[in-house]
């Protein structure tokens, strides 16, 4: 909210630099974004008399004409407009004086010298709203009189700051002139001076005569009150008006509409005027709208109504949106004779659903969706007919129409003044605490511990001691606040979860894979360019009902197609080798919770590629993060739709799948546009951490001897080694203390389609040296199991 | 006496040829170009076959006196060409080193590719460091779901329906009952109605607003959440807190300054501003010439919070915190783009390290 500092002034002084201000307000607890001098955009711009002006003798449209700036010899200056006339009051930019545009230096115009410049009203920066003429062409000549010399800013109501508040969101009472002016007061130790509103009837006239009000829907209105004018004199505001409007940012329309919007500005109670003459039976009806109902606005759009949105109606229908904007038929025209002013109190739910709904916000409609206070609405409305007299706008009818069946009064709230002073750490008497919350409005008396406090009527936040406990602390300060650390011991740790992923991360940094984040969102299309089957359990994410786009509408089931499109990204920018990961949550959205939600579990996803990476070095990492947690798996050949056929695997552990991994098929990766092959994999953590084992006992160092045998195996070349060596670790049992494989020979030796692999064995017993019989028990059992379960044979 | 005479002749000549062995071996350790060529003049000098034992052979000629005395001149040699032997065998083994030594003489300035060493995201670095502190003040970490329930994601926390907080521009709806969290604070409050007071927890994690990316936003960011409760605990206490999060991330220099604020959840509410990382204080374009920047937001627990939560008010209190993890992760790095955080850049990322950081 912007606010004239002059305007504010007006109410609560402001005895210290606007610097000091702003910082004594943050910290009260009011909100400053920032404040601008506006005097800083003119300087060195006074008023002068053009003495004589006569055409340039080089020239066919500049006049050479002398000025008088009030200051000893007049000045000659080269004017280029075409209204300029000797006898002028005129806008002189003096040398030196700082424009919008620049600054002005003696100049030299076709051999003619000039010492200053006669102003337009654009080139002093200064709009329509502040001065009205300074829209026709040319200079700007004053219309009244103004000594010589005299700075025009002080005429453009320029010697101003405007104040930028930024006001919180259970504080609607501070949107608005006085309300900050209040706080302003508090905060300066100043004494607030509110106008005292007082209205001179036409006591010859009653409202009851001129205008009807029903409401019918007083949950969403729970006070509508009315004012009428008669004999309006429409008409220019005056510049005091003009220039707090604009400093507002609100443009001045004329002088009822300005007042209902000075109204707004200053006591935070949206206005409407309406042209009595052109509502229908000078009849208002409040009430919810029908399904269909069409509404014409003033900003002359049309609305058809969804039904239940609260509407102002006369006895043709619909006029206008309550809250948010009038219709066009009552408008305020130049030819407007009897005016109603409406001040209400509108539900703040339903101005803003409906707002929402028809997609526009006005000021109006952001006042009452803050919360407007139903107890100050006559404040709002007798002002503007305070201001109706003193701008001679019009005659006041006597009397008020006030529809407010169920009148709100704020209750006492009763504390204690040790909770207060326990809750915030500072020491205050209940004595400072009155005096505190009296400067603050509030009907306050302390009573040995007890505090009894009453909100004054514009404040709706007070509900209990925690608020009395705020309101005192901001103002007695909040740097008065102690640092007490906190007692008592307790047990701070991490959570299991974090610990699994710590360890994870730890590991991953130390096999050079850098950690990467993407978003939670996914786009349905990345799973489809897996080509995941329908009923995958991937496939069914969990959509979003308004999704900033259709590339973030559901939430991942898998982290493969964001860490696929880091990798993608890093190609684009011309990463050459890359080793990344992301650790994060994915939603399943078919195995859900107690509370029907998601489940939501750890996924790890590692993506490499680039010169060294291959098949292996890329399952050699998920293997050691296996082996960290000391799970035991198995690795078998997996089909995945988006994994190369011949290089994917699946990584098992008690039964459960833990990871899969492999090179992305070609199809998947040119979807995705990466080049080269790429290597993933995707490892669910709760399954791997589910299969971890504790370490336990270390084992001592071996003290009999290991015998070590090698073994040439001949089998079919389909057949994968590493569920041989399963078997043979299981069939070796205890004494095999460790096998290896270190050959794989094709060749005609060993026949079409076959092949020989080479294992060595180590065997050991921990309690004695194995004897010869143990030995062969322990290889023929083993060669047994592997030719009964693959066909293996001894090679020749 | 032939015999007698016979033997002087033999020693005379035994001695005449122990001295010439002397001259030659003299001469062939001058002339030794190898070890090769040591070892063949220690197997002809020394050697079964060779000189030296050949003249031992000889002594059977000399007479019983002679003997003795030969055999002591032979052994001397023996040990003396040894010794010389070794000797030089030595320094030419040293030698050899020393050429060896000089041939593999590498450039250890020359560059070469390094073992690739890899690193967490900034925000695990940053999220370690706040977690680290706040464990270490006896805080537990506690996590929650971040599909969640409007239930404690809104209605718990004070911000009841249709509350301007809950449109649908600043939050992600599944349906009517379920939302993307906004605030990590729906785990507050599931630990509130399931836990007793003392509770003191951190809650890390992922929230999500509805905002376009920018260089400042993002639909999906970070929290840090704290929350305690107990008998007796004041804003004061907060404060500490706050400050001691405040030193242990940016130095013992940086303070906390409170302002008043507004949050539905606490009661009273307040920014916390901290001494400006960049400037320290003195007033620069990142905190706006104030040296103070908002960094998070804080207060004590509404009363009606603890109320719905199932906790008496009357006689406990608590604190809550939120601190936004980007937030404090790009003005730990000075990150200006929110949106390099979620590229993945390996350009970006290769520059974090972690940082051993005192106490």
């Amino acid at each position: 909210m912007k606010v004239s500092m002059n305007l504010l002034k007006r109410y609560a002084p402001i005895p210290v630099s606007p610097a000091e201000y702003q910082e004594r307000m943050i910290m009260t607890g009011t909100g400053v974004e920032g404040i601008d001098d506006l005097s800083e955009q003119l300087e060195n711009v006074v008023v002068g008399r053009v003495l004589t002006c006569v055409p340039h003798e080089n020239s066919d449209h500049l006049h050479v004409c002398t000025v008088d700036v009030g200051s000893g010899e007049p000045l000659q200056i080269v004017c280029g407009a075409p209204n300029v006339a000797a006898g002028q009051l005129v806008a002189v930019a003096m040398i030196g004086a700082k424009l919008p545009g620049g600054t002005i230096k003696k100049g030299k115009m076709r051999g003619v010298d000039s010492y200053g410049m006669l102003c337009s009203g654009p080139e002093m920066g200064v709009p329509v709203e502040l001065y009205p003429s300074v829209g026709d062409e040319g200079i700007l000549v004053f219309q009244e009189d103004h000594p010589l010399g005299t700075d025009v800013r002080e005429i453009f109501g320029l010697n101003d700051h405007v104040i930028d508040f930024e006001i919180l969101a259970n504080r609607p009472d501070t949107l608005c002139v006085w309300g900050v002016a209040r706080e302003t007061a508090a905060a300066m130790g100043t004494e607030l001076c509110l106008p005292e509103v007082q209205v001179k009837e036409d006591t010859t006239a009653s409202i009851g005569d001129f205008a009807k009000v029903d409401v019918l829907d007083h949950d969403l209105c729970p006070r509508y009150a009315a004012r009428v004018i008669r004999n309006v004199r429409i008409g220019p505001s005056p510049a005091w008006l003009r220039q707090a409007l604009h400093a507002a940012g609100m443009r001045s329309i004329n002088n009822i509409v300005d007042i209902t919007n000075f109204v707004m500005l200053e006591t935070g109670h949206p206005m409407h005027a309406f042209d009595l003459d052109k509502v229908a039976g000078r009849h208002i009806i409040v009430r919810r709208a029908e399904a269909g109902e069409i509404l014409r606005t003033l900003d002359g759009k049309e609305h058809t109504l969804k039904g239940g949105e609260l509407m102002i109606c006369d006895e043709n229908g619909p006029t206008g949106l309550a809250g948010i904007m009038g219709g066009e038929e009552s408008e305020i025209t130049e030819g407007t004779h009897t005016v109603l002013f409406e001040t209400a109190s509108f539900d703040r739910t339903s101005i803003r659903l409906t707002a929402r709904s028809l997609g526009f916000r006005t000021e109006s409609s952001g006042h009452f969706e803050r919360g407007v206070s139903a107890q100050t609405v006559l404040d709002g409305l007798n002002r503007a007919a305070q201001l109706v007299n003193e701008l001679d706008a019009g005659d006041v009818v006597s009397g008020i129409i006030d529809l407010y069946p169920n009148p709100v009064v704020n209750q006492p709230v009763v504390a204690s003044v040790e909770r207060i002073n326990r809750l915030s750490g500072v020491e205050l008497t209940g004595e400072r605490m009155v005096e505190i919350l009296k400067k603050l409005c509030f009907d306050a008396k302390v009573e040995g511990d007890t505090l009894t406090a009453t909100a004054p009527k514009f404040r709706q936040d007070i509900e209990g001691e925690a608020d009395l406990c705020e309101e005192v602390l901001r103002y007695a300060g909040y740097e008065l606040i102690p640092t007490t650390p906190l007692k008592g011991a307790a047990d701070g740790k991490r959570s299991t979860g974090m610990l699994q992923n710590d360890l994870m991360r730890k590991l991953l940094s130390g096999m050079g894979y850098y950690e990467t984040m993407t978003f939670s969102f996914i786009a349905h299309k990345k799973l489809e360019q897996l080509g995941l089957p329908e009923e995958d359990d991937r496939m069914n994410a969990l959509a979003l009902r308004n999704p900033l786009g259709e590339d973030s509408a559901y939430m991942r089931t898998t982290l493969l197609c964001g860490v696929m499109t880091t990798a993608q990204l890093n190609q684009a920018h011309g990463n050459e080798h890359a080793r990344i990961y992301e650790l994060g949550k994915v939603f399943d959205n078919v195995h859900r919770t107690a509370e029907n939600l998601p489940s939501e579990y750890n996924s790890l996803c590692l993506c490499a590629y680039g010169p060294g990476e291959d098949f292996y070095t890329l399952r050699g990492t998920v293997e050691v993060l296996l082996r960290q947690t000391g799970a035991n798996y198995t690795i078998l050949p997996v089909q995945e739709t988006w994994l190369h056929p011949g290089r994917a695997a699946v990584i098992r552990a008690d039964g459960e799948d833990i990871a899969v991994l492999g090179e992305i098929h070609p199809e998947v990766a040119e979807a995705y546009e990466m080049s080269g092959r790429v290597y993933i994999a995707e490892i669910n953590l709760p399954k791997l951490f589910a299969a971890a084992k504790p370490m336990g006992y270390v084992a001592g160092l071996a003290r009999f001897p290991a015998v070590s045998r090698d073994l040439a195996l001949v089998v079919a070349e389909t057949q994968p080694v590493g569920p041989m060596m399963d078997a043979m670790r299981e069939a070796g049992g205890k004494l095999l203390e460790d096998i290896s494989m270190f050959d794989i020979f094709r060749g005609p030796q060993v026949g079409l389609g076959r092949k020989s692999v080479a294992f060595s064995l180590r065997l050991r017993a921990e309690d004695h040296t194995l004897t010869d019989e143990e030995i062969v028990r322990v290889m023929n059992k083993v060669l047994k199991t592997v030719a009964e379960k693959f066909g293996a044979e001894i090679r020749a | 006496m032939p015999n007698e005479w016979a033997c002087k002749e033999d020693t005379m000549s035994i001695r005449d040829e122990l001295n010439r062995l002397d001259e030659e071996m003299e001469k062939a350790l001058g002339n030794l170009d190898s070890l090769t060529a040591l070892e063949a003049l220690r197997v002809m000098m020394l050697g079964k076959k060779g000189q030296l034992t050949a003249m031992m052979r000889m002594m059977g000629q000399l007479s019983a006196e002679e003997r003795p005395q030969m055999g002591q001149l032979i052994n001397e040699r023996r040990e003396r060409f040894t010794r010389m032997l070794d000797e030089r065998q030595q320094a030419m083994q040293k030698k050899e080193r020393e050429l060896r030594l000089q041939m593999e003489r590498l450039d250890v300035t020359e560059p070469k590719p390094l073992p690739e060493i890899g690193s967490v995201h900034p925000n695990t670095l940053v999220l370690n460091e706040v977690v680290d502190c706040f464990t270490g003040m006896g805080f537990e970490v506690v996590e929650g779901p971040e599909v969640e329930l409007d239930h404690f994601n809104f209605e718990l926390l004070n911000i009841p329906k249709n509350h301007p907080a809950r449109d649908a521009q600043d939050t992600f709806y599944i349906d009517d009952n379920v939302v993307l969290r906004t605030h990590t604070s729906p785990v507050q409050a599931r630990t509130m109605t399931t836990r007793k007071p003392p509770i003191r927890i951190i809650c890390p994690g992922r929230v999500y607003r509805a905002d376009e990316v920018d260089a400042t936003h993002s639909p999906v960011f970070h929290q840090i959440e704290g929350l305690v409760i107990d008998e007796g605990v004041s804003m004061g206490d907060l404060k500490a807190t706050l400050a001691a999060f405040a030193r242990r991330l940016y130095g013992s220099d940086i303070h906390v300054r409170f302002r008043p604020s507004f949050f539905p959840f606490t009661e009273p509410s307040a920014e916390a501003d901290l001494t400006c990382v960049s400037c320290r204080g003195k007033g620069c374009r990142i905190c706006k010439g104030t040296g103070w920047i908002e960094v998070l937001g804080c207060g004590m627990v509404n009363p009606h919070v603890l109320e719905m939560c199932g906790i008496d008010p009357k006689r406990y209190s608590g604190f809550a915190f939120g601190i936004g993890l980007e937030r404090i992760t790009m003005l730990r790095y000075g990150i200006k783009d929110m949106r390099l955080m979620y590229e993945g850049d390996l350009r970006f990322l290769r520059q974090f390290r972690e940082d051993v950081k005192e106490g």
